[in-house]
């Protein structure tokens, strides 16, 4: 009766563990959401949430701990190897921090910085009514859990259908997140339908990438590909359709340069946490999965690529940093600001050589800490209307309140890459990456770029501590310890990595290898 | 389960499509068309009669014997009436939607198994008009594309009934595909092939209708939602709709819809039979002789389970209150889904520890239970005692006396207050 | 056509199998279908009417599984028609008739040029792609379908779903559920009064100023047929309906009346 026994394939579980407790708590927060009462929802969810995300650390440092030898497992589709562990690593210690915004509900009188029930019209009675009562759209804790495991499982993934799915659960959860903010409902849904239009045709352009691939190497396997890239006499139309088919998507992802349109729009209308959240934790996986991608697989034709990533790179940084000084919105020259450091990461990539891969693993670490404690600053301000994000408001912010100032003029700095904040650092791994492997021009491109970046930087400084402040300016609002604990995590890391940046170097440079 | 049925060779997949002569595969075709056309006029004979009986009534008798030809009569009042398109009509989509909806109608029986292998012409050929190893999933894809018909039609009409017909057929056919592909899963995982031909060879010990009975009944009442029938028909409901997604509709292009919702009803019938009963296999005292299951007299059978469906159809639409529209979606989705769900992994558990004869001795009550629990009347407010009537203020809404007498006095005052 | 098509494809298998060369049926069907798939592809995108677009779409997706049984994936085909005609573009559908496109469509551009800019794009973008697709050769050392479909498509697929491509199987998982919640949160309501039942619904009318329907919008009417009297042919007014007594009790009156109280009541 049976025709064919198709024995089931024997699947190494263990160094699964990192992405199955972050799905597995996504599946009780949806479990949560259907049986807990709605008032007590949000501190179930946040336990559930935060267990997973320290399970899946846990995880991550046993699998390092018992796996020295990188390897494949669930047939060759899942790539468990030093870059994978460090990124999944950053990305639940980002996830942590990123929880712990989404959680916060002191700030706002009406409770948190997501609304109370999507569906609702904006504008009509029902949301009038809605907003004034403390419920929230408790569903963003199971849709943020989902968009991590994700992010988990996109850098580690080793065939371009496995990274496909892994794109896809990590976008769509973050194009509904988008459109949830509490206050200014209208640009929060016009940015998810703008992130939701963009990201399906970008995901579009890597699906079609896939399809030239394996039309190439008859194999959607990197390491296939690898060796399809190596034999001569192969047709190489579709392996160049193919490479530049899926950067679009990887790059449209990373917000790099002719593809960065989404990133201002998205990033201010979102709530803030969830722009924490894009603005952290895709960026490092994206990158993750872009380094992947172009180390394992495209290694041997790098001279045929290298040229276009050079122009992609030299666009995102000058695009970033030359817009940015343009706005007048605190989110929006954040997201520009990301804009410009996804160009100097790319210098890494173009490096391909174990420094810049080391370097841009460092990079992705302290920048997506650095960005993330910036975004959980902008909640704190506030006026009646909600957060403050206007430049102008934040006039003599620093007379109000020296402390918080302080911290995000840290952050800038560390952005601008101002020695013994995380971003030199950073900055010097890239870029002495990239002179090591010849990309010279690249890098005084990319000094020029930081030294843009740096005026904008500073002017926000200035008009937080050198101006006399508003009259009826923002309010810092008083968080919970949620908060805190968030921006101290972006704070501590911002510094120790300014400072002692030694070991976790060590750490990076140990963990550069990937497995084919 | 007997020596001669085991020892017929059933070849698979079926190989000998496609290699057949031009002429056999004309005369299939024709055998089915025709089928069809002849099983639905009989339908509609059969159903007014029936339900006439249900009713105390005679039903049609005039038009030939026991009135029998009272269906082709109708069929060719139908196509001399005159053929009106509304002028808000979209005229392309108005008049494609007729034909989307009867050609798949037909198509899908193409693959239903009527017998086994016989000889015609002395060209030994299966009694199938063609068979493909996704067979089951072509019905189901056909069934999809018939939903087509009904929602352009609603729509490119024009008008408001018609539209309102379509929304709910295409929202109540997506609904009811679903527990019924679900519930087919169960079958698929015990024949191991979603070839109708290997489905009915899968059951030659033990019908599936035994093996997994909770398939069987979802499946049966989920069919009925796909159909569009009573009790079911919300998408034409009369008293609600007019004529739901064909009000507009008339002469020959009604005829069409009318000819396409009697074919679907024939075909989830015949696939019915085909998946759960056994399909053209003799029933089981029979099927212990090895003439009964050979040769051109299980078409016999075939015919008689398809029957016997199409009663039930009708004796449902005598018999049963249409349902009101949330009540159907809530039975159709926090009924029939998770139910089909959890027995597909009940199913799913018992096939992968093998260990089948659970399912059967649970699967029955089961079925049973479920059935109960799908038509017991919901809500037991109805049964509370009417609160009593209370008495001193009396109600503020003028109720009219019917008395003849004192009503002039009153009348007066009454209509000057309002 | 389908089915013809499908059974010659399953019939022509051990042809494709043999030779790598396209089958004369194949090359039939193909040359029929391919012109159909993108002549209905084109007129969608040109399309002015959001529910025409929608069936030509329909019509683009069916060729493209006529085209897939063509090539011997009738597990493929058969899903094709399942998914995306079956259920996917009749939620589209759905969707385009409930809210009525075409009522008011903008055709104003809020950014100039950027139609001219788009169609140069993607012509750019075709040109590049048929140039590159054209030039390309395929060498590589294909399989066949012969050797993927050696134990039957269904089987094949399954193999590869259940083997190789396992963990991504799984991982879709997550992508479902994600996309159910979403679909939660965009439109599930929670119930913050509770539901108001017909009872309740019928009660609170009835203690209310006005039990009878409103007139409909456009009716100058200041009191409903109930209460008010008709008028006859000849324009005078009807003889009253039996009217009402307020306050006093109607209970006796009711028993001996032949028409009920649903003679009078009807028009509420």
């Amino acid at each position: 009766m049976t025709p064919t026994d198709i024995p089931a394939p024997s699947i190494a579980y263990g160094p699964l563990w990192p992405m199955i407790a972050v799905f597995l708590a996504a599946a009780i927060g949806v479990l949560v959401e259907a049986f807990v009462p709605a008032r007590r929802r949000r501190p179930v969810h946040l336990v559930v949430a935060l267990a997973g995300l320290t399970g899946g650390l846990v995880a991550v440092a046993l699998v390092a701990r018992n796996h020295h030898h990188p390897t494949l497992i669930a047939e060759r589709a899942v790539a468990v190897d030093g870059p994978t562990l460090f990124i999944q690593g950053t990305l639940l210690l980002l996830g942590i921090a990123a929880v712990l915004l989404l959680g916060e509900r002191s700030l706002d009188s009406t409770g948190g910085t997501f609304v109370a029930a999507a569906a609702v019209v904006p504008g009509s009675r029902g949301e009038r009514q809605l907003t004034a009562s403390s419920t929230m759209q408790t569903e963003v804790f199971p849709l943020a859990m989902f968009a991590l495991g994700g992010m988990l499982l996109f850098p580690a993934s080793n065939n371009l259908l496995l990274m496909f799915v892994a794109l896809e659960i990590l976008s769509l959860p973050l194009y509904l997140l988008a459109g949830l903010a509490r206050r200014r409902r209208l640009l929060s849904q016009e940015a998810a339908v703008k992130y939701f239009l963009l990201g399906a045709f970008s995901s579009a352009f890597f699906l079609y990438g896939i399809a030239m691939l394996y039309g190439y190497a008859g194999s959607v396997d990197l390491g296939a590909i690898f060796t399809a890239t190596g034999t001569v006499g192969s047709n190489d139309t579709l392996l160049y359709l193919g490479i530049a088919l899926l950067s679009v998507g990887l790059l449209f992802k990373i917000g790099a340069a002719p593809f960065q349109n989404w990133t201002p729009d998205v990033y201010q209308g979102s709530p803030t946490p969830v722009t924490a959240l894009m603005a952290s934790g895709t960026k490092v996986a994206a990158f993750g999965a872009l380094l992947r991608v172009f180390y394992v697989a495209f290694g041997p034709v790098r001279w045929d690529w290298r040229p276009l990533m050079w122009g992609v790179a030299i666009l995102t940084m000058g695009v970033g940093a030359v817009l940015a000084i343009t706005q007048t919105d605190v989110k929006r020259m954040l997201a520009y600001s990301s804009i410009a450091h996804a160009g100097f990461i790319l210098t890494g990539v173009v490096a391909l050589n174990r420094s810049g891969l080391s370097g841009s693993l460092f990079y992705l670490l302290a920048y997506g800490f650095s960005t993330l404690g910036a975004f959980a600053i902008v909640t704190l301000v506030r006026d009646a209307d909600g957060e403050a994000t206007h430049l102008s408001q934040w006039r003599g912010l620093g007379r109000r309140s020296p402390a918080l100032a302080g911290i995000f003029a840290l952050f800038l700095l560390a952005f601008a890459g101002i020695p013994l904040t995380s971003g030199f650092t950073s900055k010097f791994a890239v870029f002495s990456a990239a002179i090591s492997s010849g990309a010279t021009g690249l890098v005084v491109v990319g000094l020029i770029a930081s030294a843009v970046a740096a005026f904008f930087y500073v002017r926000v400084i200035v008009l937080m501590f050198f101006e006399a402040p508003a009259p009826d300016g923002p309010t810092i609002a008083v968080p919970s310890v949620l908060t805190y604990g968030a921006i101290a995590l972006a704070f501590a890391v911002t510094v120790v990595l300014g400072v002692i940046p030694g070991p976790l170097f060590t750490l990076a440079d140990k963990a550069a290898l990937f497995v084919r | 389960m007997t020596q001669a049925v085991l020892a017929e060779p059933a070849p698979l997949p079926l190989p000998d499509f496609g290699s057949e002569p031009w002429w056999l595969i004309i005369i299939k075709v024709l055998f089915v068309f025709v089928f069809l056309l002849v099983l639905t006029l009989l339908t509609i004979w059969g159903e007014r009669r029936v339900v006439a009986r249900m009713q105390q009534r005679l039903g049609p008798n005039r038009t030939g014997p026991f009135g029998v030809l009272q269906g082709l009569a109708d069929g060719l009042k139908l196509a001399f009436k005159e053929d009106i398109i509304p002028a808000m009509a979209d005229r392309p989509v108005y008049l494609l939607a007729p034909i989307v909806s009867t050609i798949p109608a037909f198509l899908a029986f193409s693959v239903i198994p009527f017998g086994p292998t016989v000889s015609i012409f002395g060209h030994r050929t299966a009694l199938q008009l063609t068979d493909l190893p996704v067979g089951v999933l072509f019905i189901l894809a056909m069934s999809s594309l018939g939903v087509y018909g009904i929602v352009l039609a609603g729509w490119a009409s024009g008008s408001t009934y018609p539209l309102l017909g379509s929304l709910r057929s295409a929202a109540q056919m997506i609904s009811y595909e679903v527990s019924m592909g679900l519930a087919l899963v169960a079958v698929f995982l015990y024949a191991g092939s979603l070839s109708t031909s290997q489905i009915v060879d899968a059951q030659r010990s033990r019908w599936f209708i035994i093996a997994v009975p909770i398939s069987f009944v979802i499946y049966g009442i989920s069919c009925v939602g796909e159909t569009n029938r009573a009790p079911f028909d919300l998408p034409e409901a009369e008293s609600e709709l007019v004529g739901g997604f064909h009000t507009e509709y008339s002469s020959l292009k009604f005829a069409m819809f009318f000819l396409a919702e009697y074919i679907n009803m024939i075909t989830v019938s015949a696939v019915a039979t085909t998946l759960f009963l056994g399909g053209w296999r003799a029933p089981w005292p029979l099927s212990l002789f090895s003439w009964a299951n050979a040769g051109w007299l299980p078409m016999l059978w075939f015919v008689a389970k398809l029957c016997i469906f199409l009663f039930i159809f009708i004796w449902l639409r005598g018999t049963m209150p249409r349902l009101r529209y949330d009540q159907f979606m809530h039975l159709g989705w926090k009924v029939l889904v998770p139910g089909a769900l959890v027995w597909l992994l009940l199913v799913a558990t018992a096939r992968a520890l093998s260990f089948r004869d659970f399912l059967l001795y649970a699967g029955v009550p089961a079925a049973v239970v479920l059935l109960a629990w799908a038509f017991w009347p919901t809500g037991g407010r109805q049964d509370r005692p009417p609160p009593p009537v209370e008495r001193g203020t009396p109600p503020r809404y003028p109720v009219p006396q019917l008395d003849a007498e004192p009503l002039r006095r009153s009348a007066g005052k009454e209509v000057t207050r309002a | 056509m389908s089915t013809v098509t499908t059974a010659t494809a399953t019939a022509t298998a051990t042809v494709l199998a043999a030779s790598p060369q396209t089958s004369v049926s194949e090359a039939v069907v193909f040359w029929i279908v391919a012109p159909v798939a993108i002549a209905a592809a084109l007129a969608m995108v040109f399309s002015r009417h959001a529910v025409h677009a929608a069936l030509l779409l329909v019509v683009d997706f069916f060729c493209l599984a006529v085209l897939y049984a063509a090539q011997d994936a009738p597990f493929l085909a058969a899903v094709q028609v399942i998914v995306y005609t079956g259920a996917i573009m009749i939620l589209f559908l759905f969707v385009l008739m409930l809210v009525g496109v075409d009522s008011s469509d903008s055709l104003v551009e809020t950014l100039r040029g950027q139609r001219v800019a788009a169609a140069a794009l993607a012509l750019g973008f075709v040109v590049l792609l048929i140039g590159a697709i054209g030039s390309a050769t395929l060498q590589m050392p294909s399989q066949g379908l012969a050797a993927a479909n050696a134990e039957g498509n269904v089987i094949g697929i399954a193999r590869l779903l259940f083997t190789r491509y396992v963990f991504a199987f799984e991982a879709t998982s997550a992508l479902l559920i994600t996309a159910a919640l979403g679909a939660m949160v965009l439109a599930h309501k929670e119930q913050v009064v509770p539901r108001v039942s017909q009872r309740e619904m019928s009660r609170r009318r009835f203690a209310g100023a006005h039990p009878t329907p409103y007139p409909s919008p456009g009716v100058f009417a200041r009191h409903d047929a109930v209460d008010t009297p008709a008028l006859l042919p000849d324009g005078t007014a009807a003889e009253p309906r039996p009217p009402v007594l307020e306050g006093s009790s109607n209970q006796a009156g009711r028993a001996g009346d032949p028409a009920g109280p649903g003679a009078t009541g009807s028009g509420s």
